[in-house]
């Protein structure tokens, strides 16, 4: 998968781009409109990371072009602002998806490996780890073979986790994935001890490894070890 | 009172007390010119007599409008004019005269001379003079009056058009606000400083608006950094206490990213910058919220009713409305109690929550102000973000604390 990430703020491009490189990406940067420009104009894409507020020009515009050129690529907007009047314009303009600053980077992963599935880059549509399957079309989970009901919290945590096998993060960014934007939360993290014993039972139950690791009670890891 | 009725009035009245004064001054003129004139006909007849006393001594008796009676002697009369009333004994009604008495003297012989005339015929010509002259005046202000009445008309058609225009101008409507120009000099000057001043005020208004944007960019941005890099320090294999600080700035880190976009959404509000354009059916709205809202109900085993009696719409921006649910939830959570209880209830323009939860000192008044906290964990903006949502929406909220805590929301009278 190859992906484009034009941001301006270089510290954040270089932490975008190494942690993507990381989860098997192969990154390019662009730092201005200009560059984005260039870019696009003479390599493809399959994904491209925006920032729409960038020093010479505006991402809106970017998208303009992308979609006049018909390029395939799948647009995820990063944007500082929580208007909806730009996600909606954004999302007109024919952006796959809109991610507000500051974003965590599993909530990143998880937004692009979306925008892939929803685009079937990669022809898949299941996600296996061992004995646990999920098939992201018809929303299932499958551990041992057999079919597994899942409330669909649960089925988006879990696919959450699979996105990001190996990765810690903490209980608000479970709960923040699982919420809108517009929901203050505030002390209300702990629906999320819920879901994932409700997740936990589901699969022992089913004959499955418990993969959820709690570190230190504060955070989660999905991992073999 | 409007500004044409004004002008009217004030010109009736003018007009009235114009006529009135013209007439009353134009009947005591008309009687003192037909009075000197009288006076200056009996002293005629007074010298015609004298002289016909003279040549023939024959003494002339013409009752009542000359009467001349021969005196012994002299008496001391001096010429004096009185008004009179004389029986008329044909009409058998008084009638009124003007009385001229005097003595003369004529070859040593002296007369006591009373010399009348009827008022009657003067007063008639006085009255009919002052008639005519109030008709004429009538009809000249009556012409001028409609006449500028219809000129008024035109003149404040134009005025009328950029007042309106002026009324339903909005700033968030990203329009500039354009005025008829008519021909008159003071209208222009007035569109010309309220088109300066609205020009003016919307530079201020955008710049205002493009500011609390890019604080937000600003302020977003190096979040993010910091946001990044401690995910990626979360992600060593850190001792206990070290990842627990990690994990403390990460939270910490996105109060202060939730607080700064909290404090724009405020002065968006403020700045009323979110568009009124739908109705928005609130019982249809607190449903889809209950929904969302069910697995934080159950992480406390919260119970919830929803009372709907009569749907409770309001005319307004959608995502305002949300978020206006939304943080009334939110709060009936936060500051619940476990195993307690939420009630909704929807009737006709009145939407009600209330929930069970530890008793607090705040009241109606402080409750909604800003930072103002139940507790030390909320940002003490989400009730305040209500409050204004309302404000901006012509909706009225209040609180109570009896044995619940209840936010009631209705729509505010109109003054």
């Amino acid at each position: 998968m190859k992906i484009l990430i034009i941001e301006d703020e270089i510290e954040l491009l270089i932490g975008v781009s190494n942690y993507l490189t990381k989860e098997n990406y192969i990154c390019e940067l662009a730092d201005t409109f200009q560059n984005a420009e260039t870019k696009l104009s003479v390599y493809e894409y399959d994904i491209i990371l925006m920032d729409i507020t960038l020093p010479d020009g505006n991402g809106l515009e970017l998208l303009k072009t992308i979609k006049n050129h018909n390029i395939k690529a799948g647009v995820i907007i990063i944007s500082a602002k929580n208007s909806t009047d730009d996600k909606i314009q954004g999302l007109d303009l024919g952006a796959d998806d809109y991610i507000t600053k500051p974003f965590q980077l599993s909530e990143l992963n998880s937004r692009i490996k979306a925008v892939i599935r929803r685009r079937h880059f990669d022809g898949n549509n299941t996600l296996v780890f061992n004995e646990i399957v999920i098939n992201t079309d018809s929303k299932s989970i499958a551990v041992n073979g057999a079919e597994i009901t899942f409330t669909k919290k649960e089925y988006d945590l879990l696919l959450f986790f699979f996105i990001n096998r190996n990765r810690v993060m903490t209980k608000e960014a479970l709960a923040e994935h699982l919420w809108d934007d517009n929901i203050d939360l505030a002390d209300n993290f702990d629906f999320i001890y819920t879901h994932l014993n409700n997740i936990r039972k589901k699969i022992k139950l089913a004959g499955g490894t418990d993969y959820i690791k709690t570190i230190y009670g504060m955070g989660y890891k999905f991992t073999e070890q | 009172m409007r500004f044409l009725t004004k002008i009217n009035r004030n010109y009736l009245l003018l007009l009235t007390i114009t006529l009135l004064i013209a007439t009353v001054s134009a009947y005591f003129i008309l009687q003192l010119i037909l009075q000197d004139n009288a006076k200056e006909k009996l002293f005629e007849k007074e010298v015609l007599i004298k002289n016909q006393i003279y040549r023939t001594g024959e003494v002339p008796n013409i009752y009542p409008i000359v009467e001349v009676k021969r005196e012994i002697q002299k008496i001391n009369q001096k010429p004096i004019f009185k008004e009179i009333h004389i029986n008329n004994t044909t009409e058998d009604e008084f009638e009124v005269f003007l009385e001229y008495s005097n003595q003369i003297k004529v070859r040593d012989a002296y007369y006591s001379i009373k010399l009348r005339q009827s008022s009657f015929e003067s007063e008639d010509i006085e009255l009919i003079l002052t008639g005519a002259i109030s008709i004429l005046l009538l009809t000249a202000f009556g012409i001028s009056f409609l006449v500028s009445k219809k000129i008024n008309k035109t003149v404040w058609a134009d005025f009328e058009k950029n007042l309106l225009a002026i009324e339903k101008f909005s700033f968030v409507s990203g329009r500039r606000l354009y005025l008829v120009d008519s021909d008159i000099e003071e209208f222009d000057r007035l569109n010309l400083v309220v088109e300066q001043l609205t020009d003016k005020l919307n530079a201020d208004y955008l710049s205002l608006k493009e500011f609390s944007e890019n604080a937000s960019h600003e302020i977003q941005t190096p979040l993010s950094i910091v946001l990044l890099n401690l995910d990626e320090i979360l992600q060593q294999d850190l001792p206990k206490e070290t990842f627990e600080k990690v994990v403390a700035s990460i939270n910490a880190l996105k109060r202060l990213s939730t607080l700064n976009q909290s404090l724009i959404l405020l002065t968006k509000i403020e700045n009323r910058q979110f568009v009124a354009d739908k109705v928005i059916s609130i019982s249809d709205l607190a449903k889809s919220k209950l929904t969302e809202f069910v697995s934080l109900f159950e992480a406390k085993n919260i119970t919830v009713e929803l009372n709907l009696e009569t749907d409770f719409s309001i005319k307004m921006n959608e995502e305002l409305a949300e978020i206006l649910i939304n943080n009334l939830l939110s709060n009936a959570i936060k500051h619940n109690e476990d195993n307690g209880k939420i009630q909704l209830s929807i009737r006709k323009n009145e939407f009600r929550i209330c929930n069970s939860g530890k008793p607090n000192s705040l009241t109606n008044e402080t409750i909604f102000s800003r930072f103002t906290k139940g507790d030390s964990k909320s940002y003490g903006l989400g009730l305040a973000i209500v409050r204004n949502i309302c404000e901006t929406n012509k909706l009225e909220i209040h609180y109570a604390n009896d044995e619940l805590h209840c936010f009631t929301i209705t729509p505010k009278l109109k003054n």
